[in-house]
């Protein structure tokens, strides 16, 4: 799942002020798990914004609140466009590509991002959510027992731990947990140390051109499926 | 409009009949096991809430003689009651007994008026023609009661001993029935109900009881000083002081041996012996009653029944036999059987039979007797063999309790409407679904054991010198402190909208008490029998897709608080301060509304049924408006829940951060959890507004220097 963290108050306050009517979009899938940009958090920010609004005395904002399902497919857009017209600017509360997506959808109108979207993670607990995945394109989960080192080490190398590890923590944060450390740790439980003896070389990345699409080939009809 | 603490009798009506179309709630327990479907659940929640002229109203909308039901209901809703499975039941009958004393059920006057000609003749005046008179009346029908006896009441005059039931009471209910214009003829025997027809009536309800006394089938059976148990309460109750003597037997394992024995306790008797033929397990009488006799001093002797009454030199010399119990027969119970040669003998100078009773219906009336010489009724209309007549109560179903006589009562009278309005009997259908199942035993866990508090009682001492009523009335505290255990079963949070769910299984890790999980399919559920509706979840949910079935869903806080803030602004006061405060606490036991008047002016209250349910977005609402403080005050410790005020902190920490972010002191919005070490809310109050106060000070004169310096 995408997690993101509301950006402060006083950012979107800066980024709203050139706009009257503004339009507080929620997303209803990753945005609501994450607490960042639901139903609540819209309702939320849409009162925080009114309060400081209300005490500066030199505002007149008129906000809107919407939350779509997800705001990244164009079918879900489609809902907007009744709204966009009477609005001046979007405020999305959607990751990077709910804003995107929207800025594509109805290019006359400014969309301004309500958070910072941070990473791919899951919720540890209630309120804690932490990252896992870096969208690399090239998983290597098989040879690291199920746990990333690119995004779990804090330098992201293939061949650890380096020597900055101590304690089973790493060097850059004592908190954290040597990534190689646990990698080590779940392989030798699974009885497939060897795999710590061998040498991944350093992957390409250049060869990774961006941006990424997947193309689904699809069968057309009336092709001859024989 | 939520009603706040302060409106109305009228608004409450209209606010339900609004809000009904939107009651997703379940029937619960107590209310199914009801005869009379009461709705148990919001009376004793509005009693939690301190409203008790508003649990009046609902405790009168479904019964018409709640006074006598406070006293003498075997509260079947008590043993339904879910709260046995986490520690003891709710006190249902002693809060109901609360609400009518203390909401002054003696003044309400009940508006009728004649709208249909037809007359309907009520043939005897015990619970069930009462409440077949009241609400043949409320319908509009001139209704007459014919009692045999010289005051009306059946067997609540004649049956049930004035200790339980005091007669005052007894008189305010008959009292109102006259005011509501039916017409009453005492001293007046009907033998046949031709003769009513022919006076005119249209229908007939026979409600003539059961108070024909079983006989024990025994030699000696027909000596002096040997009475049955009925006559003997009716002679008792009717002013009569039938000497006893010192030693007096009572045979029989029910209510009316437990009301015989303590009332010949009163009339001066030394010693009363019950003799029952079974063990205490199967005795049918109230164990309550049972343990209360046991305390004034009566004496049961278990698996012990007479068999022989011999009158020797004016005592009654009784052969009895002890008995074991064998194999259990048709009701279930174990059927008692006499231990050979265990014969002994006692004397006694009165012996009383109450082993049961039965109708007795004139042969005149024409109507079909079927087992245990009780009237046959269909029992979906009452109605008898014979057309326009009705029958219901005792005379029915055989000795019953009050509850039940008063639900046939009723049944009666709309069928009798049905009748003379000739149309087919609507059969009324309870469209909410039922709440049935247990508790889980995690929920159950999670849920704080607080124990019952019992009516205080008379000292047996004192109960025995005579007839007073021995069961006293809560004081205010208690009353909210015990109405506040209820678990409001099917009352809890659901899934409003599947289709905002984002499956974020928030609910499932904030619940306290375990209830939401996933089904095997992955959706999220929240069954309906375990959740206790504090609110939590539908606080946190991310989708806003949960709310509490009733109208404690968010809504109630957010009207609430509009309408608080509409009547702030009007008032123009500054600076203005709004608390949150939880209705079941302090404001409930009237601490909170003592604190409100005694508070320096400004101050508004938000009642909010537990702070749990306050969320951030209220706070915000309320510095919106205009507010310069905000206060939210829980319970502390009398919280029939566990750490909600952390909840609370939670949003409020989050609604800090927002002020903070626009200038506004963190400070001006604060938590408040009484302790139980005395501390004093006023104080608090005081303080927190002089703070207020200060702040606003300040940013009154910065906002005048920046206008200076302009």
């Amino acid at each position: 799942m995408i997690v993101a963290e509301q950006k402060p108050l006083q950012e979107i306050r800066r980024m709203i002020s050139p706009y009257e009517r503004v339009l507080i979009l929620g997303c209803g899938t990753c945005m609501t798990v994450c607490d960042a940009g639901g139903e609540r958090e819209v309702s939320f920010l849409h009162n925080a914004l009114r309060v400081a609004q209300s005490r500066s005395g030199n505002e007149a904002h008129r906000f809107l609140e919407y939350t779509l399902k997800r705001q990244c497919e164009p079918e879900f857009l489609e809902m907007l466009v009744d709204k966009v017209g009477d609005v001046d600017a979007i405020l999305s509360l959607g990751c990077g590509i709910g804003v995107q997506a929207i800025a594509e959808r109805f290019p006359d109108t400014p969309v301004l991002p309500g958070v910072n979207t941070s990473f791919i993670g899951m919720a540890r607990e209630q309120g804690v959510w932490d990252e896992r995945c870096a969208a690399c394109g090239d998983c290597r989960l098989e040879d690291t027992a199920g746990i990333c080192p690119i995004t779990r080490c804090t330098k992201g190398i293939l061949n650890g731990p380096c020597a900055g590890t101590k304690n089973g923590k790493c060097e850059a944060n004592k908190d954290m947990d040597c990534a190689w450390v646990l990698i080590y740790k779940r392989l030798e439980r699974l009885g497939q140390l060897e795999k710590m003896r061998r040498y991944y070389p350093m992957r390409n990345f250049r060869a990774v051109p961006r941006p990424k699409r997947i193309v689904r080939t699809p069968v057309a009809v009336g092709e001859d499926n024989g | 409009m939520y009603p706040s603490a302060s409106s109305n009798f009228q608004n409450y009506a209209a606010y339900r009949t609004q809000t009904a179309s939107r009651d997703h709630s379940f029937v619960p327990p107590c209310q199914a096991a009801c005869p009379l479907r009461m709705d148990i659940r919001e009376y004793v929640d509005l009693v939690a809430q301190g409203r008790i002229m508003e649990a009046l109203q609902v405790i009168r909308g479904g019964n018409p003689f709640p006074s006598i039901c406070a006293y003498v209901c075997t509260h079947p809703c008590e043993d339904a009651c879910r709260r046995s499975q986490v520690d003891k039941p709710i006190a249902i009958r002693a809060l109901k007994r609360f609400a009518l004393e203390f909401g002054g059920d003696r003044m309400i006057q009940v508006e009728t008026q004649t709208t249909h000609p037809e007359k309907v003749a009520i043939v005897g005046s015990g619970p069930a023609g009462m409440a077949c008179a009241y609400y043949l009346r409320k319908f509009g029908y001139p209704a007459t009661i014919f009692e045999a006896h010289s005051e009306l009441g059946g067997m609540l005059r004649v049956g049930i001993p004035r200790y339980r039931l005091p007669r005052e009471v007894l008189d305010v209910e008959i009292q109102r029935l006259t005011q509501m214009g039916v017409e009453i003829r005492t001293n007046t025997r009907v033998v046949s109900l031709d003769l009513l027809f022919d006076m005119g009536y249209k229908a007939v309800f026979v409600t003539i009881g059961a108070h024909q006394s079983l006989r024990m089938g025994i030699e000696g059976e027909e000596s002096p000083g040997v009475i049955d148990g009925a006559t003997f309460l009716r002679e008792v109750n009717l002013g009569l002081k039938p000497s006893l003597g010192d030693k007096v037997a009572v045979v029989g394992g029910g209510n009316v041996a437990i009301d015989t024995a303590r009332t010949a306790l009163r009339l001066g008797a030394r010693k009363v012996n019950i003799l029952y033929r079974r063990s205490r397990a199967e005795m049918p009488a109230d164990p309550a009653e049972v343990e209360q006799a046991l305390e004034e001093g009566v004496c049961i002797q278990f698996l012990v029944t007479p068999t022989r009454i011999k009158r020797q030199d004016g005592q009654l010399n009784t052969t009895c036999i002890r008995m074991e119990l064998g194999e259990p027969d048709d009701s279930g119970r174990r059927q008692p059987v006499p231990v050979e040669g265990s014969e002994f003998n006692e004397d006694f100078d009165t012996l009383i039979s109450a082993i049961g009773q039965a109708p007795q219906t004139p042969g005149d009336f024409r109507v079909r007797i079927g087992r245990g010489s009780t009237i046959q009724v269909d029992p979906a209309t009452l109605s008898t063999n014979r057309r326009g007549v009705f029958a219901g109560g005792d005379a029915v179903t055989g000795p019953a309790t009050v509850v039940e006589a008063l639900a046939a009562g009723r049944l009666a009278a709309s069928r009798i409407y049905d009748y003379l309005q000739h149309r087919y009997p609507s059969v009324s259908k309870e469209e909410r679904e039922k709440l049935v199942g247990d508790l889980l035993p995690e929920t159950a866990e999670m849920i704080k054991k607080i124990g019952r508090i019992e009516a205080p009682l008379l000292p047996a001492e004192a109960r025995i010198k005579e007839f007073e009523p021995i069961e006293l009335v809560y004081d205010w505290e208690t009353a909210v402190n015990e109405a506040r255990r209820c678990l409001r079963c099917g009352m809890g949070a659901e899934i409003l909208f599947q289709d905002k769910c984002a499956t974020c299984l928030t609910c499932l890790r904030v619940c306290p008490y375990h209830v939401p999980h996933l089904d095997t399919t992955g959706t999220i559920q929240i069954p309906v029998d375990q959740c206790q509706a504090c609110g939590v979840c539908v606080a946190e949910c991310p989708a806003k897709a949960i709310v509490l079935r009733k109208p404690y869903d968010r809504r109630q806080v957010t009207e609430e608080l509009d309408h608080v803030l509409k009547s702030a602004t009007e008032s123009k006061v500054s600076p203005l301060i709004i608390g949150f405060c939880c209705q079941y606490g302090l404001f409930g036991t009237g601490t909170l509304a003592n604190l409100w008047r005694a508070a320096k002016a400004g101050i508004w209250i938000i009642p909010v049924l537990c702070i749990a349910k306050v969320e951030a977005n209220h706070l915000l609402r309320a510095f919106e408006m205009g507010a310069e403080g905000v206060f939210v005050a829980g319970c502390g410790e009398q919280c029939a829940r566990e750490n909600t005020v952390a909840w609370v902190r939670n949003r409020v920490q989050k609604a800090r951060k927002v002020l903070a972010e626009i200038g506004l002191e963190p400070n001006r919005l604060q938590t408040y959890v009484p302790s139980a070490a005395g501390a004093n809310p006023a104080e608090w109050l005081d303080r927190f507004v002089e703070q207020i106060g200060g702040v606003y000070l300040a940013s009154v004169i910065m906002q005048e220097v920046k206008v200076d310096s302009r």
